[in-house]
């Protein structure tokens, strides 16, 4: 029997204990132990990307993960005062899993990254393309959220002619796959002078039918006397929208933001299609010229790839608050 | 939720679990608002129509076009009639990514949404610390891109060495030499499980800022009317969350029916061995990108597309005569 | 005001503002001229390597080149979707192996990329250039890029077990003795536990690029020279039979090590001993796995006959000039530049590993030079002395759905074999190819352009044409010319 195994089967039985004893205190333990499995299966590929971007590059393939700690800080392969590379030392014996680097575990990847990169079109350094990211993942959201929530409110709260129609054309659009509209886009783009300008990326983009259906379905739920109640009073339609509507949806609004923030932050096909100049491109696209076509170094893209987790993580955060039963349910019961 | 418009007078309201005996009074009582302008509604959904327009439209009837004709670069084009669907309807390899693609939209509705809902219920609870850190832990998966995705997968699939194999061995004392993207019989499979770790959370979020809205009085009604954890669930919980539900539902049915990306890139830019992870767009993407052949692509662009859209318009009605017979 | 949407939409607004305004300012500062020539590339490596020719080359001719690396889906995304509309393209562009055939499914004059062959013959620089490597890069005699490099196939293997193996890699002459020396290897188990501790040699399960390598090496591509389906032949049933075997059954002697870090652990742990690898695998293995420095050796293919040819070929790069270049005659000095300068081709080999396919090169001293990661080997040396024996072959429209039909019919010979074993198998396989070429046939078939602007003196042609009945005759009548979109 693996350890594993005993592990999982210990942890069951004193489940069973506990609700024989206390079976409140049962079942609160079952919801944790699971929420910790199904955490830990989900993290574990993050351990991973922590373990292999701070791993020297030279070292990233020796083990899974971390190597272990007796190792962390092993002397370097020396010639005379100079360090030198393993592949000139001349005593094979020298080089072995202990010798071989400074200390398996450095910060040599950020170094790498964090400094004005040579690239194609000169150098750029790695905090334009987060600003760059930042600017078209926040503007695309922000025009997202605007545009498709109007949207919206009206498919979910007029009867207008056309409205079941329009509906099914939204959702048949959704359906079509971007590949056959590749083409004739591109050729809009490139009529409308938007080729190598962040107008390709977020005007096209700028009102999702995702979205609409999203908050057609959300605001569906609110009661129609808010909105009599609101015209009674004689607000205009965009005002009700604005000041009664909108406030209602706000763990929508929430969710909505986090994944088109997202979806924005990890696009790589399009912008790698439509931007040009090196300076432009998003984080992605400027991740994944690290990698080489050859030799796929990837210790630097993985340190990349863990600095851009960094600010969807912090939205997340700053939502949390948003997914919280309670905080909000209040104003609709009114 | 139903497609059609409601009579006035019958509205969302009455069903909702919202209405509250206020509401209820003042609309019966008829009170007159200021009726809207007939502009309002297509107001709203002007920029919707301006973007569509101009990037959707001529990129449609492009694609439409295209599907009756065969193409060689930009300057040729000769008009094939109804060839492109035929040989697409004919072609073994068309139905084999049809049923990839099936199986696929079915693991994630009955296996991936429902755990996603499983655990928004879970994670929907007070003030906790600890499930604010469960909820990002679960979430995760979605702040890395898809090149990550590919490299983590090779490295989680390969007999032996592979993490999900050496878990699996752990687990079941076999399986360590499983070659999952290696073996036809399991590379869906292997896909299944990637996507389940990939976007249960992405669907837990709906779920979650879904669940913000149901009105905890009504729970607590129900508690004290002695209704047990299920019933709530089934009565007041499930009913609440039914728009958004159906918007689930129906994206996530449109996107499993999209599905390209994550066995592309699982499979090392590939379909599989005999052709096990050919899916639908993949195939679509087989004419269209590794054969230059965009009439084709275009044929099966729109054959999926009236597949999806006989799905959710079915899911759509299905959803809406559950609401009715309540 | 805000407030009431939640915090996060107001912190995004805020964010998008900033750095939109910090954006703005930085762009109003940048001065962008255009460049003379754009470049595009889709290799990380290619692009470090052309930095410095390319500002040689600014200055020496007084222009601007602006190099662009692109994804390699996005910018072959980019080429088909600009051509088909007639957008702009970049001036000059590298391919990657078997894209070319995307640009070249019509006739030759809708070729969407300048057709290079009399300005090589011109200059003379078709015959600096190993002949086989421009088939890649011809369509129907005519060549439309120019090959980056030769990459001949070699197997990179553990020398220091293989030597405590007592296994002689000189004796290593046929893929026969190669497997027999193989199945010992396997069957040793060396703690006895009934888990094999080691394998002979890493193939991808599903065919992938190694099944094609092994029929390139007994000449024979999935097109002739004509175009025609061609692998639906008895050499290809048995190559494929002999793979099934080496990957499952009693004789089995394969093992999937996949890619990336596990990859470099199965080398690393010597779980599996030979490694197929081109010249630019070589570069891989030294900077993934560089504790096994001096463990290595590299030695030729095993042959299909005995005295047969010792390598094949796996992927390429070449250097298309599209015909709406801004400056075709700029571009072809450029390519002149990167492809034809000896000294930077030798000093590119020292930094990629990657063989040149110009001959004047080779004997420069980077390419004899000792290696000692390979203990002492030479590499260059021995990928110079395959590179000769490189076999030809076909680029053609259609050659990624034909390895994808071709490993199609392999994995089901796979099934098969698991299934019922050894019994009909070959048969099985036959017919299995043979479904498999017809597939690839139809798919040819359909396509109403293919040599329409020749006299029609390809055979293969009509083969395409009686293939897919009499309503796909070709009729030039039916053809529509639209002028709008002009690509000159």
């Amino acid at each position: 029997m693996s350890g594993l195994q005993t592990f999982l089967l210990v942890l069951a039985g004193l489940g069973l204990v506990l609700f024989l004893i206390r079976p409140k205190l049962g079942r609160a333990y079952v919801r944790y132990a699971m929420l910790i499995l199904v955490g830990t299966l989900m993290m574990l590929p993050f351990v991973w990307l922590i373990s292999a971007s701070v791993k020297d590059p030279d070292v990233i393939n020796d083990y899974t993960f971390l190597p272990p700690p007796s190792v962390w800080r092993s002397p370097s392969v020396r010639e005379g005062d100079q360090r030198v590379a393993v592949d000139e030392v001349t005593d094979q014996a020298l080089v072995n899993e202990a010798t071989r680097v400074e200390s398996t575990i450095n910060s040599r990847n950020f170094r790498d990254l964090w400094t004005d990169q040579q690239t194609p079109q000169g150098p750029v350094h790695f905090s334009r393309y987060i600003i760059n990211s930042l600017f078209l993942s926040s503007a695309a959201t922000t025009l997202g959220l605007i545009f498709s929530s109007m949207g919206g409110y009206a498919m979910a709260k007029y009867r207008f002619p056309g409205r079941s129609g329009l509906l099914a054309f939204m959702l048949a659009s959704l359906t079509i796959p971007g590949v056959v509209l590749l083409a004739p886009n591109f050729e809009i783009i490139y009529r409308l002078g938007f080729m190598d300008t962040y107008a390709a990326l977020l005007i096209p983009g700028c009102v999702s039918v995702f979205g609409i259906f999203l908050f057609r379905q959300a605001i569906l739920g609110i009661p129609d006397d808010i909105i009599e109640a609101g015209r009674i009073d004689g607000a205009g339609e965009f005002r009700i929208y604005l000041t009664l509507i909108m406030p209602l949806v706000r763990p929508m609004t929430s969710a909505f933001c986090l994944i088109t923030f997202l979806g924005t932050w990890n696009s790589f096909l399009a912008p790698n299609i439509f931007l040009q100049s090196q300076p432009k491109l998003p984080l992605p696209v400027a991740l994944n010229q690290l990698v080489g076509v050859y030799d796929q170094q990837y210790g630097i893209y993985l340190a990349g790839t863990l600095i851009a987790i960094v600010p969807p993580a912090i939205l997340f955060f700053a939502l949390q608050r948003e997914f919280i039963s309670g905080l909000t349910s209040g104003s609709v019961k009114q | 939720m139903n497609l059609e418009p409601r009579p006035p007078g019958l509205q969302e309201t009455a069903r909702s679990p919202h209405a509250s005996s206020r509401a209820l009074a003042r609309s019966s009582a008829g009170a007159s608002a200021r009726p809207y302008a007939a502009s309002a509604p297509y107001l709203f959904l002007l920029p919707y129509f301006i973007v569509t327009a101009v990037f959707f439209l001529y990129p449609l009837g492009y694609a439409t076009v295209l599907a009756f004709f065969q193409t060689s670069g930009p300057v040729r084009r000769t008009f094939v009639g109804l060839e492109n669907f035929s040989y697409v309807l004919n072609d073994p390899d068309f139905y084999k990514a049809l049923w990839n693609t099936l199986l696929f939209a079915v693991a994630s509705l009955f296996l991936q949404l429902p755990l996603s809902l499983g655990l928004a219920l879970l994670l929907n609870a007070r003030q906790d610390r600890l499930k604010g850190f469960f909820r990002l832990a679960i979430f995760s998966p979605n702040l890395v891109g898809q090149v990550f995705v590919g490299i983590l997968f090779a490295m989680l699939f390969t007999p032996q060495y592979g993490l999900f194999n050496k878990l699996v061995f752990a687990l079941f004392n076999t399986g360590l030499q499983e070659r999952w993207l290696g073996d036809p019989a399991l590379v869906m499979p292997a896909v299944i499980i990637a996507s389940l770790w990939l976007y249960v959370g992405f669907n837990m979020i709906y779920f979650l800022a879904a669940l913000q809205n149901i009105d905890q009085s009504l729970l607590e009604a129900a508690r004290i009317d002695g209704a047990g954890a299920w019933q709530r669930f089934l009565n007041v919980t499930l009913p609440g969350i039914a728009p958004v539900a159906t918007f689930v539902v129906v994206t996530s049915t449109i996107g499993s029916f999209q599905l390209f990306e994550l066995p592309y890139t699982l499979l090392r830019q590939g379909y599989g061995p005999n052709n096990s992870g050919l899916t639908i767009v993949g195939y679509l993407y087989q004419f269209a990108f590794d054969g230059a052949d965009l009439g084709t692509a275009a044929a099966v662009g729109w054959i999926l597309t009236l597949l999806i859209l006989g799905v959710s318009l079915i899911q759509i009605r299905l959803s809406g005569t559950t609401r009715k017979d309540r | 005001m805000n407030y009431p949407y939640g915090k996060a939409p107001l912190a995004i607004l805020i964010i998008a503002i900033l750095s939109g305004i910090w954006l703005f300012i930085v762009e109003l500062r940048s001065r962008s001229e255009r460049a003379d020539l754009i470049f595009a590339v889709f290799a990380k490596e290619h692009a470090e390597a052309y930095r410095k020719p390319i500002r040689e080359f600014e200055i020496e001719n007084n222009v601007r080149v602006q190099l662009q690396l692109v994804d390699q889906r996005a910018l072959q995304s980019r080429l088909q979707a600009s051509l088909q509309v007639g957008a702009e393209v970049p001036d000059v562009v590298e391919l990657l192996d078997g894209t070319m055939g995307l640009f070249t499914n019509g006739p030759l004059e809708d070729v969407g990329l300048l057709d290079l062959t009399d300005r090589l013959r011109a200059e003379g620089l078709d015959q600096k250039i190993v002949s086989s490597r421009f088939g890649k890069w011809s369509s129907r005699g005519r060549i439309f890029a120019v090959p980056h490099d030769i990459h001949p196939v070699a197997l990179a293997y553990r020398r220091d077990i293989v030597e405590q193996l007592g296994i002689d890699v000189s004796k290593l002459t046929t893929w026969e003795e190669f497997a027999r020396v193989g199945r010992e290897v396997v069957r040793a188990d060396t703690n006895n536990d009934g888990v094999i501790d080691r394998y002979m040699i890493d193939l991808p399960a599903d065919g992938g690029e190694a099944l094609r390598l092994l029929l390139l090496q007994q000449d024979i591509d999935l097109f002739d020279a004509d175009g025609r389906v061609v692998f639906d032949q008895e050499t290809v049933a048995q190559t494929i039979l002999w793979y099934v075997r080496q990957f499952q059954g009693p004789d089995a002697i394969a093992y999937p090590a996949g890619w990336g870090q596990t990859l470099s652990q199965s080398m690393n742990d010597g779980l599996v001993l030979f490694y197929i690898a081109p010249d630019w695998r070589t570069k891989s293995i030294e900077s993934n796995t560089p504790a096994l420095a001096g463990r290595m050796g590299l030695m030729p293919l095993p042959a299909w006959t005995e005295g047969g040819r010792r390598t094949s070929s796996w992927g390429g790069t070449g250097l298309a000039i599209p015909k709406s270049s801004r400056n075709p005659d700029l571009a072809w000095k450029l390519m002149q530049k990167l492809y034809f300068n000896d000294e930077d081709l030798g000093r590119r080999f020292r930094d990629s590993n990657i063989l040149p396919p110009v001959r004047s090169a080779w004997s420069l001293p980077e390419f004899g030079q000792p290696s000692s990661y390979w203990g002492g080997q030479s590499i260059g040396k021995l990928l110079v002395e395959l590179a000769e024996q490189v076999p030809q072959e076909h680029s053609h429209p259609y050659q990624r759905q034909a390895i994808a039909q071709l490993n199609s019919a392999f994995g089901r010979a796979m099934l098969y074999h698991r299934r019922s074993g050894e019994d009909g198998l070959i048969e099985y396989i036959r017919e299995e190819l043979k479904v498999s070429a017809d597939r690839v046939r139809a798919i040819v078939g359909r396509n109403r352009f293919l040599n329409l602007g020749e006299s029609g003196k390809s055979e293969h042609h009509k083969e395409a044409a009686e293939r897919s009945g009499p309503q796909s005759k070709n009729d030039p009548a039916s053809t529509e010319i639209l002028p709008v979109l002009e690509v000159r």
